[in-house]
């Protein structure tokens, strides 16, 4: 019942929510290494190969289309430290999504392709007069790349690869109630929507076959600034007293996209059974701040600066695929996360926490040109408490004290096609 | 697709599991050592739920004995009567209302049928406000008290949980406290000089028994005592200036303070039987009704006022407690409603020199609407030594002590942050402080509620939960 609802809701909105990787990054871009795990650097399964190593691309045989679509469906519990009852989310689906296409003679030395994905975007909605609703009553974080790409073999065990990606969509829109009350006793409430600037930046990578049996990769994907420069900005339910201190009508902000530096090994010990590890380096640290710029007050004051001070992450991945038959691939695999988020810094946009991930997936070939893949993910974050000393003695008062679970089911469909 | 379908069944039902709904376990609440069958709350204006100048329903629900009370209850408290007014006078004493700012940037408040012509913030001429007092559903009977105050509806079906009287100090509460008999003649009388504690009283009491004496009537297994407060505010509020016909209108002696305040305390825990906390006296000029008028922006705006001649020379004077006229300095507080007298017409001097602004100091501000700084002094060294009195009478009967004046120096120096809201001692926009300068809103009571809590559970190894303040108003702007 619940699986096939999953399904239906594939064709839904183009986001995705930060349940695959720490902060708010993603990492769904693949339906193949979401069932292992989410390796893929050191190894060449598919068109995925330029999201997760275009060094790769070269060394995939298959010249064809990879559309991939996810249903992330998180569940939380939150306790707040002062508080009487337990809150969830109001339950949101979102599909993150991801399209790859190469091209390239048969047997030439080159393929070239482009990828659409989503490689960071967060969507939250809490409970009605939850705790924490003066930090944030719900977000959407959006960005999706387009990225074209272009891979060679140097020789029959080396391979490089490069694409340019572009930020062709990247939107934010936050809301949050503010403490002011009007004569009905309602609390006002201030909504950010933005566009980000289109921007370019770049991913490369390189794959070393030394044998049939291994595989080395790495792969580096730059950091962008995903910049609104003119957001709106709008206010609810704000009385005529307060109004005066509430003026603003645009915002600026910026937020790091931060660079990422994964090394990946493929061991494939026979022809059936392939194994990947891969360990990804995010550069968080550069998440210092969010601060908005405003065109005119808001409670007073122009600027408004929260800290973050995000700290680099790491994440290890390990993950198998094994042929049962000539038509049907199963795998399994697994991740461990490392948060990005300091104790005592977790907001509620991203109420992260290092994170236990376990995958399963399979292929089923339908005849030579048509495949089709299917992965879930199951992301367990673990329970994450901040005190409202913490918050006081970091600066930090301005989020919300208290228990965070969240778990993350994350079912995929991938469908493959071959040229 | 269908061999497909069958070998992913087991993925399919993983995933139904996965996608519960996760849940923490709520926080252990226990009693620890304590007792809340029956919890009895004494004291004043504060304790019964006083807020905007007065007492009404909206105030007693949310005073800190009843959400204490709220919260006792989730460890095995037992009932707690509130002494509300019934629906159709909810509005009890009636209370101030919020109009706005006007374009100089002050509140418009209004009590009761008051009325003023003034122009709003954002508007472009003057208009007359008035308070209707047809507005509120009032808890008059039309009786006069003996004292020439209205008599309140009596609140007589039975002795409530929350006696909290407002006005009451411990040198009206006992009669044993002064030596002097007149004070302690009208202690005893008390309940036919304070209507809110009247309509407490069975009628064969009004004016023949004492607050000790009442209190003393209930059986408490645990109790709070947050009394004192008033012998030194009523003095500060009136700017340090005793009134000849209230004899509770001074500094109270720390003599008669200290007897007054053991027998109180003796009473309500049984000599150290019964189980409670009492709280101290918070340094009485924290509090908006001395801070939110300030002398430097007074006299900023006297030299910067086009109708006054000479402006640039002009100050504001004041008289100081010894009788002194000086120039006002910024260690001098106003109080709040000094702001409406400053700069208006009087006999000997019409406008444009209005009162306190003569830079011949012909005409300088009354002494009752400012505290000096002798007299600061005299008020904060007093409240110092109430508060050891009440520390040492909390050892002495085995209690807990709530320091709220602690507490609330540092809310007045650095806010307090709740649930990722800013909050301070100011006034209108810190909301904490409720419309007449003095009494919290709400969410201050709320505030106050969680400091006992964290006193009680740490006196008594209690685990009871603290409420989220950010759920009980604060000003509702207008």
């Amino acid at each position: 019942m619940k699986f096939k609802s999953l399904l239906l809701t594939g064709s839904a909105l183009l986001s995705a929510t930060a349940v695959s990787a720490g902060g708010y990054q993603v990492t769904l871009a693949g339906i193949k290494n979401n069932g292992m795990g989410g390796v893929g650097v050191g190894l060449s399964l598919d068109q995925a190969a330029m999201f997760y190593n275009p060094g790769a691309l070269a060394m995939v045989r298959e010249r064809g289309v990879h559309l991939g679509a996810n249903a992330t469906i998180a569940r939380q519990a939150f306790r707040a430290e002062n508080g009487s009852m337990q809150r969830e989310l109001q339950n949101n689906t979102t599909t993150p999504f991801s399209l790859f296409a190469s091209f390239g003679p048969q047997e030439g030395k080159f393929r070239a392709g482009i990828a659409v994905y989503t490689p960071f975007g967060n969507k939250l909605e809490y409970a009605q007069g939850w705790e924490g609703r003066f930090a944030l009553t719900q977000i959407d974080l959006k960005a999706i790349y387009v990225q074209p790409t272009f891979s060679y073999a140097i020789t029959d065990k080396l391979s490089v690869g490069a694409g340019l990606m572009y930020l062709a969509l990247g939107s934010v829109n936050l809301q949050r109630d503010v403490p002011s009350q009007n004569a009905a006793g309602e609390f006002a409430s201030i909504e950010l929507d933005g566009k980000a600037e289109r921007k370019f930046g770049f991913n490369a990578g390189v794959l070393f076959k030394p044998s049939e049996k291994l595989s080395l990769g790495i792969s580096y994907r730059s950091k962008i600034d995903a910049q609104v420069k003119s957001g709106d900005v709008t206010f609810r339910n704000l009385s005529a007293t307060a109004a005066p201190g509430f003026q603003a009508t645009k915002f600026a902000a910026t937020l790091p996209l931060p660079a990422t530096t994964t090394i990946g090994i493929g061991v494939m010990p026979n022809e059936k059974l392939t194994i990947g590890l891969d360990v990804n380096f995010v550069e968080w640290s550069d998440y210092r701040n969010l601060t908005f710029e405003f065109n005119e007050p808001v409670n007073g004051s122009r600027t408004s600066s929260s800290i973050r001070n995000y700290e680099d992450a790491l994440t290890f991945r390990l993950g198998g695929q094994y042929q049962l038959t000539s038509g049907l691939t199963v795998r399994a695999g697994g991740a461990y996360d490392n948060t990005p988020v300091k104790d005592g810094f977790v907001t509620p946009e991203t109420p992260d926490s290092d994170r236990i991930t376990g995958t399963l997936g399979a292929s089923y070939k339908f005849g030579e040109k048509f495949s089709v893949d299917l992965s879930t993910q199951f992301v367990n974050l673990k329970k994450r408490t901040q005190t409202q000393n913490e918050l006081l003695n970091n600066g930090t008062t301005d989020r919300v004290a208290g228990t965070f679970k969240t778990s993350v089911v994350v079912p995929g469909i991938g469908l493959n096609y071959s040229f | 697709m269908n061999t497909f379908l069958k070998k992913n069944w087991p993925a399919a039902a993983l995933l139904g599991l996965a996608a519960c709904q996760p849940d923490l376990e709520a926080p252990r609440a226990d009693k620890g050592t304590a007792d809340f069958s029956s919890y009895v709350a004494v004291g004043n204006s504060l304790t019964a739920g006083f807020q905007s100048g007065g007492l009404a329903n909206f105030g007693i629900e949310t005073s800190y004995p009843a959400i204490l009370a709220q919260q006792f209850a989730k460890v095995g408290g037992g009932e707690f009567v509130v002494p509300t007014f019934g629906p159709e006078q909810r509005d009890g004493s009636g209370y101030l209302k919020f109009y706005g700012i006007n374009t100089l940037g002050s509140p418009i408040i209004l009590s009761p049928g008051q009325s003023v012509t003034t122009t709003v913030a954002g508007e472009s001429a003057p208009r007359t406000i008035t308070n209707n007092p047809a507005d509120y559903k009032f808890a008059f009977t039309g009786q006069k008290l003996p004292s020439g105050t209205s008599e309140l509806t009596p609140f007589n079906t039975t002795q409530p949980n929350n006696l909290g009287v407002p006005g009451i100090s411990v040198l009206s509460a006992d009669r044993t406290a002064s030596a002097i008999p007149q004070i302690a003649g009208a202690a005893q009388a008390y309940g036919a000089i304070n209507n809110y504690y009247q309509r407490l009283l069975p009628a064969a009491d009004r004016g023949v028994t004492d607050y000790t004496t009442f209190i003393g009537r209930k059986n408490a297994t645990f109790f709070t005592c947050w009394l004192g407060n008033n012998d030194v505010l009523t003095y500060a509020t009136n700017g340090a200036v005793v009134e000849p016909t209230n004899p509770f209108s001074g500094l109270s002696d720390t003599t008669s303070f200290g007897r007054g305040y053991r027998n109180i305390v003796r009473t309500m825990s049984k000599t150290g039987t019964v189980q409670g906390v009492v709280a101290n006296i918070p340094n009485v000029t924290n509090v908006p009704y001395f801070t939110a008028v300030t002398v430097p922006t007074i006299i900023a705006g006297i030299k910067a006022n086009p109708n006054i001649p000479n402006a640039a020379a002009a100050s504001l004077y004041i008289v100081t407690g010894t009788g002194t006229v000086r120039e006002a300095t910024a260690t001098d507080l106003l109080i709040l409603p000094a702001s409406a007298v400053i700069g208006t017409p009087s006999a000997g001097s019409p406008l444009p020199v209005g009162i306190g602004y003569s830079a011949t100091a012909a005409n300088p501000l009354p002494s009752k609407f400012v505290l000096d700084a002798a007299e600061i002094t005299a008020i904060q060294t007093r409240t110092n030594q109430l508060n050891a009195i009440i520390a040492k009478t909390a050892r002495q009967y085995k209690l807990g002590l709530a320091d709220m004046n602690g507490f609330f120096s540092s809310v007045a120096l650095g806010g307090i942050a709740i649930n990722a809201t800013a909050n301070n001692a100011g006034f209108i926009r810190g909301n904490l402080f409720s419309l007449d300068g003095v009494h919290p809103t709400s969410r201050g009571y709320a505030l106050i509620a969680n400091e006992f809590i964290r006193v009680i559970n740490t006196t008594y190894g209690a685990t009871i939960p603290q409420v989220n303040p950010n759920e009980y108003n604060a000003l509702l702007l207008p």
